[in-house]
């Protein structure tokens, strides 16, 4: 396992490449960036934006001039706050509720209409079938979380088409935490990389299946609208940080600042940053830790990485930050997550163990092995040995050299 | 008459769907396979996918995805064929008849030659008697020098000192039924085609020319069959960006008058009803 030179994601990391001088994409992306984003660069983007969501403005009012699909965290109420605040739009937040949320993000969610004025939809499903999903999501695919990723991505979705409302303005543009795209590519949203990535190829039709008895009613908000129906909306999603400077820090104190944002009273078990998956409690806990069984980092790893390519830490520090959070099994999130969905621990372990990537991970006397960034390799821990795991894949001589160079 | 066509073309490299940037920096896309669906949904007239792997394992790197996980480029057809409701094109590594028939067989129409046709151009003649002019694209990667420009091999890593225009003629005459022409200069920036590479071989042969590299709007993708003298426009990056990008592009060609199929959505519906 080899770790990038720059920051300390290995390669293994989802979704990045890694080039012959062992520098990882998404170094590569904030490099580019920072060659080009100087002050006219910004400015020119600005224009560009600003002559974008005139096009979509109602001056007869109408309509909603734009659909915010928001958590209800910083760069949520940042985003709502440009619409509105700076731009004068009309806009609709729109916001799928996974029952999840801390009360702090909870407290943050349900204050944007007041602080900010403006109009909310909050979709939640029932908390029954959410239960269901959570158990499937985490036995199909290792992820009790992945109703949230596709319910976030589609649910806005539905309500542009459904309200004739055809701008959406998304927040960060997620692709750059791997650096999958440049920003001249000025993506958008798009079926084919929310079905790929936040959905990792399983549609609502997977999950009607016969040991929790989902069907079809129960998951229509899991539907994609119609290709067709897209066009003939004209909806289009936009991302926002693809015009903007993009500082998540700065978004946080402003936010807090002006409308009384919290942040997480208390520090997560897995990460140092507090201001970040208020939506979520298990984003940060039970699934991140999901994250480091399967590829053998965290998301200690994704918020260091990007605080070394921001100048906040150095790459020392920030291993020292890996070192302390990425391997922690979150006590306190774990055992909601159990009682929630009614499982025991031993059963979770099993599960998990299956997903282990075995391009990571070996087996030496019944312990669960992997490199470190710090550059010696240890062990986290007791394999949970069960009919679905494969021993065969984990024997440390089938530890496949990293590929070479690209 | 005719129509022009709208093709797109998918990039992989070691088992993962990427984008390409001057035949040199390449981005992570993902599923080799899951594309496929989207892009025969949105009415391309055909598809491309080229196997531009080094010398790496086909690995996808993921165990928790619903598919996409395949070993070696037999297997990733064999996958996408079932996704493809166009004429598929395959191409990358091909080096033998066997080679050939074994994409033929998993479910590509056509097959493009490159590296080792430049390297043993009378291959082109074999497969042509072999499976047919209409069966064999030979697809030239060309970088400019001076006022010409040169055919190179291996993925635009080696000069051959042949003329793209003169390669594409020989190409011609030994049988093959098609030209792409892939620029590497304009590869991956989105400022255009380039046309004046197009037109020489546009030119020069008088079988179809399929044009690859340099789309960044579909005024480019215009530009192209009007002033290229181009059959088909081919792109891949840019169909990556936008929602319903392949439908966009063809309407925009249609609109204006570019002898192309008018464009259709929904190729699944049919497929299901």
């Amino acid at each position: 396992m080899k770790y990038c030179q720059r920051c300390v994601y290995p390669m293994r990391a989802v979704n990045t490449m890694f080039d012959r001088e062992g520098i990882c994409s998404a170094c590569r992306a904030a490099e580019e960036m920072s060659k080009v984003a100087d002050d006219e660069f910004w400015e020119k983007r600005r224009q560009v934006f600003e002559k974008l969501i005139e096009e979509y403005r109602r001056p007869d009012g109408s309509n909603y001039d734009c659909i915010v699909p928001v958590s209800g965290g910083k760069d949520s109420y940042w985003q709502a706050w440009i619409m509105k605040h700076q731009y004068g739009m009309n806009p609709l937040l729109v916001t799928y509720h996974g029952n999840n949320y801390l009360p702090e993000g909870q407290g943050n969610l349900d204050r944007m209409r007041d602080e900010l004025g403006i109009d909310h939809v909050v979709y939640g499903p029932s908390v029954p079938t959410l239960k269901k999903l959570n158990r499937l999501g985490f036995k199909m695919m290792g992820d009790m979380n992945w109703h949230a990723h596709a319910g976030i991505k589609i649910m806005p979705l539905r309500v542009a088409v459904q309200m004739n409302i055809p701008l959406l303005v998304w927040g960060e543009i997620t692709w750059t935490v791997a650096g999958m795209f440049s920003p001249d590519d000025y993506v958008e949203y798009n079926k084919r990389t929310v079905m790929e990535h936040d959905l990792r190829g399983y549609s609502w039709q997977d999950m009607c299946e016969e040991t929790e008895g989902l069907e079809s009613s129960d998951l229509h908000w899991l539907k994609f609208p119609e290709d067709e129906q897209i066009q003939a909306a004209g909806v289009r999603g936009i991302y926002i940080g693809n015009f903007f400077r993009w500082d998540p820090n700065e978004h946080a104190q402003k936010m807090h600042q002006e409308f009384g944002f919290e942040f997480a009273r208390q520090p997560f078990e897995r990460t140092y940053r507090t201001m970040s998956n208020l939506d979520d409690m298990h984003e940060n806990g039970i699934h991140d830790y999901m994250k480091f069984v399967k590829f053998g980092y965290g998301r200690a790893s994704d918020h260091a990485c990007k605080d070394v390519r921001d100048g906040y830490l150095t790459r020392e520090q920030a291993i020292e930050r890996v070192k302390q959070y990425d391997h922690v099994k979150p006590r306190r999130d774990l055992e909601r997550w159990l009682d929630y969905v009614g499982m025991g621990e031993a059963e979770f372990d099993q599960i998990a163990d299956t997903f282990r990537n075995p391009r990571v991970w070996w087996i030496q006397e019944d312990q669960w092995w992997k490199q470190n960034v710090w550059g010696e390799p240890s062990n986290y821990g007791p394999v949970h040995y069960s009919d679905q795991l494969d021993v065969e894949k984990y024997h440390p001589k089938s530890q496949t050299a990293p590929p070479a160079a690209l | 008459m005719l129509k022009n066509r709208l093709i797109p073309v998918v990039l992989m490299r070691g088992g993962i769907c990427v984008q390409s940037k001057g035949f040199r920096r390449y981005q992570r896309l993902g599923n080799p396979t899951q594309i496929v669906e989207r892009l025969s949904d949105w009415a391309s007239d055909e598809l491309i996918y080229l196997d531009i792997s080094g010398d790496e394992d086909y690995d996808l790197g993921r165990e928790d995805l619903r598919d996409g996980n395949c070993e070696g480029p037999l297997e990733i057809l064999t996958e996408i064929a079932q996704r493809c409701f166009m004429p598929l094109t395959f191409g990358g590594r091909i080096r033998s008849l066997q080679d050939i028939a074994d994409r033929i067989r998993r479910g590509a129409d056509k097959v493009s030659l490159n590296t080792h046709a430049l390297d043993q151009p009378e291959f082109i003649n074999q497969a042509a008697e072999e499976f047919g002019s209409q069966c064999i694209v030979v697809n030239v990667d060309a970088r400019r020098e001076g006022e010409d420009w040169e055919a190179y091999a291996d993925g635009g890593c080696r000069a051959t000192g042949k003329s793209a225009a003169h390669w594409a003629h020989e190409a011609q005459d030994r049988g093959a039924g098609e030209i792409l022409i892939q620029s590497i200069d304009c590869d991956g920036r989105g400022e255009g085609y380039d046309i004046d590479l197009v037109r020489s071989i546009t030119s020069t042969v008088q079988i179809p020319v399929i044009a690859l590299g340099g789309a960044g709007t579909w005024q480019h993708m215009e530009e192209v069959l009007t002033h290229g003298g181009a059959r088909a426009v081919a792109a891949a990056n840019i169909f990556n960006y936008t929602e319903n990008s392949v439908f966009n592009a063809k309407q925009h060609l249609f609109d204006h008058h570019c002898e192309v199929r008018r464009p259709i959505m929904g190729v699944r519906g049919l497929k299901s009803s």
